[in-house]
């Protein structure tokens, strides 16, 4: 709810999802990890998603990334369904709306990390001004020193923040991070997760296992038996109690 | 490729020793004016080592039609009893029967004759009861058409009036290793025969072998190129599939597989991919060749190999097939043999190179994809030198196919400067010389003789009087122009066979007998009689054999009306001929082929390239998978591919040029030397046309390996190891 001049307007959530379902595996192996998620993000916010290895956090997010499709349910981002949408839809829907973050960065070797992070701006349908933007990002960073610097000369810590850097270049309205302190130290993992929360203006899902990660959210969903229950509910109590 | 290389230089290359051996090809062949049968008999029981020899009348210029076709100028020989020299393709021989007719293959091919048929001569119809082939002479259209008839047979035809001289000996020997010592003999026992001319199994074998030579070489050529091409792409595409299943691999080790056992099993999977797959392109590289190989063997009157082919065929299939399972083996051995715990932590290439420094680097797709192309350099060097050479192919190729166009319609390629002969003695010379729009006009002398020492290697001998350039000036590439009464000019390919150069001996025996005797002056590239032609002074010519055959050649003027001329001429003009221009349909042949060749090259380099961009992404699966995430669509990824293909096709068009224009072209010109002065450097446009090919097919690979790159889900491209 936003209170305006001309009274309370409720705000359209970034991020709607509604009944998400989805199995993996086939025949005798197929296991429904997904099995009706709702889930709303708002601009501004910091959601995490908790859970066991295996309990189906990655495919949450592929699945709100676009990345891949549900076998059942709605994704609206930014007011237009994904779903149902082509894969060259969706692919312009990533790249315009939507910075991912990696457990491994995944940045490209045989590139700089300023190369790394300017490279979505250069993708055919970015946004204007993405180089700009790539030089700011690389400056509030503090990466202006090592940006010109390949990746595999770089700590964890600094590989992570150009990808960060390289999530947020087309300005995306909703970032998703996938176990994004996974394969970093404690310090690291701390300036990474504190770089998120300081993401204004922007949706923000994370995905992780660790608690600690979960402390930055706003709010923090616990993903069991395929459904996402809010912390705080027994489900989620029981799920603390085990980790 | 390789099976259509084993098709063609199977079928040139054993394809005179078949003949012969299906026609039981005599090993001298002489023929005379005509004498009498017991006069030639005489003469021949007289010489040693002959286990064999048949007489006959052949008759030149008869006027034979069939089927609505007719020629002035056909052969028909009279055989007797004994051997024939020649095989029967179809049908049976000629028996005593009257009205009977056996035709040469290529002659029935060209008019259509089929069994049972009737061609007529000089009006007299006959039944074509055979076809035959024989590889003493190539076949119609290429030489005059031939037919045999039975002598007994035409004998009760005209009731007994028949001329009972021959001028035709075939002489079989026991030992034909003993040829030359033969023909010394023949030579002196000649005495009272007159016009005589051998003619060798050797020595026809020496000028088919030539033509077809060249033709071998190419393919063979291009099939090392074919399989260089094919050794590098299947290496490094197995090298690519050991690298994505290094933790697969990784795991049976650690759990105790050998590394024998890996490669088996690599190997052994790479063998059910490559089976049908050699068996697909054996078929299809044998079906592609066969009907134009056959059709130029007919031409060369020679048989097609058949089943001769079945064992080079095979061979080539399980070479085919051991590349490629060798290819996939040896990788997998050498990664098995790595530290188990290495393999199993799998990974994409590792970087290398460093830093790089200065200025501000803002790589777009296309760089991206150089650099990932770049990433393997040796692989890199190894495919853009296979994919030049193949580009030198074609473009040599396509320059061979254009001399050879050039050769048929232009005399002035062979050094002809004339473009008339008029069929006048040379007291017309004058006469010809006062017709408006005529430079020069000299008479043209030229006979058939034989090498003194080697009765075996013919020579066609051409001479004028005064200065022959005016008229004949094929490209001297040694020596000097001949300028004394006792000096001639030599084919290229005459001086290749006797050993001859500037300041040798060239000994020539005449039709009349007598024996013309000058010093080399100079040795010149020409293609007419395969380069076996001196040029003499006409004097001493016709010292020696006054009856040599004799014609005005007649230069125009630039810009003069050719056609007009030659109509004030009358009948009796000619335009002078290019080299091959009894052999249209022979280069119309080689052309064909040799546009196949180039064909299934840009092929080859289609292939090369779509492996490259293949390899591109099956290698950089998750780095493909990251841009997807990022919001690439089809359209980066054909950037991407793009740039990777640009960084291997410049550098290989490149090469190409630099190869053809360097190496190639260069080593064919020298080859080709006896024929003619052969410039194969591809001219601009034909350049541009293989650059636009190279283009094609890079869009090709692109475009088809994107669409296969997009089809796969992100999500598991992003866990790729």
């Amino acid at each position: 709810m936003i209170k305006t001049n001309l009274g309370t307007v409720t705000a359209v959530p970034v991020l709607q999802a509604r009944g998400i379902t989805k199995t993996v595996g086939a025949g005798r192996a197929a296991r429904t990890v997904l099995d009706g998620v709702d889930l709303d993000v708002e601009a501004g916010e910091v959601v995490a998603v908790l859970g066991r290895s295996g309990s189906g956090k990655s495919t949450l997010l592929h699945l709100l990334g676009g990345l891949d499709r549900p076998d059942a349910g709605q994704i609206m981002l930014a007011g237009r369904a994904l779903p149902g949408q082509s894969s060259r839809a969706l692919a312009r829907a990533r790249l315009r709306h939507i910075g991912f973050v990696f457990q491994s960065f995944q940045l490209i070797e045989e590139l700089s990390g300023e190369e790394n992070v300017t490279l979505p701006a250069r993708l055919p349908g970015a946004r204007r001004g993405g180089e700009e933007r790539a030089r700011r990002l690389i400056a509030e960073l503090g990466l202006s020193q090592l940006a010109h610097r390949r990746p595999h000369e770089l700590s964890g810590g600094e590989q992570q923040r150009l990808a960060i850097a390289r999530a947020l270049v087309n300005d995306p309205e909703l970032v998703l991070a996938d176990e994004p302190t996974g394969n970093l130290d404690q310090d690291n993992g701390a300036a990474v997760l504190s770089l998120l929360r300081s993401l204004e203006q922007r949706a923000v899902v994370i995905v992780t296992h660790e608690p600690d990660a979960a402390a930055i959210a706003d709010r923090v969903l616990h993903l069991r038996d395929g459904r996402l229950e809010e912390e705080g509910s027994p489900g989620a109590a029981a799920l603390r109690e085990s980790a | 490729m390789l099976a259509a290389a084993i098709v063609v230089a199977d079928g040139l290359g054993r394809g005179f020793d078949r003949a012969a051996h299906a026609a039981d090809l005599p090993d001298v062949i002489v023929r005379f004016d005509p004498e009498q049968a017991t006069t030639v008999t005489q003469r021949i029981e007289a010489l040693p080592d002959v286990a064999a020899f048949a007489l006959r009348q052949e008759y030149t210029g008869v006027a034979i039609g069939a089927n609505g076709h007719s020629s002035q100028g056909a052969s028909v020989e009279l055989v007797g009893p004994g051997r024939r020299g020649y095989a029967i393709v179809g049908g049976r021989d000629v028996s005593g029967h009257p009205g009977e007719v056996v035709v040469e293959r290529g002659l029935a091919s060209a008019w259509g004759i089929n069994l049972g048929g009737t061609l007529s001569i000089d009006g007299l119809p006959l039944h074509v009861v055979g076809f035959a082939e024989s590889p003493d002479n190539v076949s119609y259209p290429l030489a005059a058409a031939r037919i045999y008839l039975s002598r007994a047979g035409l004998v009760r035809t005209s009731g007994g009036r028949l001329d009972t001289r021959v001028n035709f000996a075939q002489i079989w020997l026991r030992d034909p290793g003993n040829v030359n010592e033969v023909l010394v003999q023949a030579r002196a026992t000649s005495y009272g025969l007159e016009g005589v001319r051998f003619v060798t199994r050797s020595g026809l074998r020496v000028l088919l072998d030539q033509a077809a030579g060249i033709v071998i070489d190419l393919l063979v050529a291009l099939s090392v190129i074919a399989l260089a091409t094919a050794a590098v792409m299947l290496g490094s595409s197995a090298r690519a599939e050991v690298q994505r299943r290094l933790r697969s691999i990784g795991v049976r080790r650690a759990v105790g597989a050998s590394r024998a056992h890996l490669a088996l099993t690599q190997g052994f999977e790479a063998l059910f991919v490559a089976a049908p797959a050699a068996t697909i392109g054996a078929i299809a590289g044998t079906i592609a060749t066969y009907h134009p190989t056959t059709n130029l063997l007919t031409l060369l009157n020679e048989p097609a190999p058949g089943t001769a082919l079945l064992a080079p065929l095979l061979a080539g299939w399980l070479a085919s097939i051991a590349i490629p399972v060798l290819a996939a083996a040896w990788p997998a051995w050498r990664a098995a043999g790595r530290d188990p715990v290495a393999l199993l932590q799998g990974a994409e290439l590792k970087p290398h190179g460093e830093r790089r420094r200065g200025g501000r680097r803002r790589a777009g797709l296309a760089v991206l994809g150089a650099r990932l192309v770049g990433a393997r350099r040796a692989r890199l060097v190894a495919a853009a030198i296979t994919l030049g050479a193949s580009t030198a192919f074609i473009l040599l190729m396509l320059a061979l196919a254009s001399a050879l166009a050039s050769l048929e319609t232009d005399p002035g390629a062979l050094g002809k400067r004339y473009q008339l002969t008029a069929n006048l003695p040379a007291s017309d010379a004058a006469r010809v010389r006062a017709i408006p729009g005529v430079q020069a006009a000299a008479p043209r002398y030229e006979l058939d003789g034989v090498d003194s020492f080697s009765l075996d290697e013919p020579i066609d001998v051409i001479a004028y009087p005064g200065d022959h350039t005016q008229f004949e000036a094929p490209p001297l590439t040694s020596g000097a122009r001949m300028r004394g009464p006792h000096e001639a000019e030599v084919g290229a390919g005459l001086a290749g066979a006797l050993g001859l150069s500037p300041g040798s001996t060239l000994a020539i025996q005449l039709p009349s007998g007598s024996e013309l005797r000058l010093r080399v002056a100079g040795v010149v590239s020409s293609l007419d009689h395969d380069g076996r032609v001196a040029y003499v002074p006409a004097k001493a010519l016709l010292a020696l054999d006054p009856n040599a055959s004799e014609q005005l050649a007649v230069r125009v003027r630039p810009g003069a009306n050719v056609s007009r001329i030659s109509a004030l001429l009358g009948n009796t003009a000619a335009p002078a001929a290019g080299a091959t221009a009894r052999g249209v349909p022979l280069v119309d042949t080689l052309r064909t082929i040799l546009r196949a060749i180039a064909v299934v090259d840009g092929l080859v380099c289609l292939y090369a390239l779509i492996q490259a961009c293949t390899l591109i992404v099956s290698e950089r699966r998750r780095t493909v998978s990251v841009l997807r995430a990022l919001g690439a669509g089809g359209d980066a990824i054909r950037r991407l591919l793009a740039g990777a293909v640009v960084a291997l096709v410049v550098p290989a068009a490149v090469i190409g040029i630099v190869i053809e224009r360097l190496v190639l072209g260069p080593a064919l010109s020298s080859l080709a030397a006896s024929y003619a002065s052969l410039s194969l450097q591809p001219t601009w446009l034909e350049i541009a046309a293989v650059l636009a090919g190279l283009a094609l097919c890079s869009a090709v690979a692109v475009l088809w390996v994107a669409r296969r790159a997009t089809r796969e889900t992100v999500v598991s491209g992003l866990g790729a190891g």
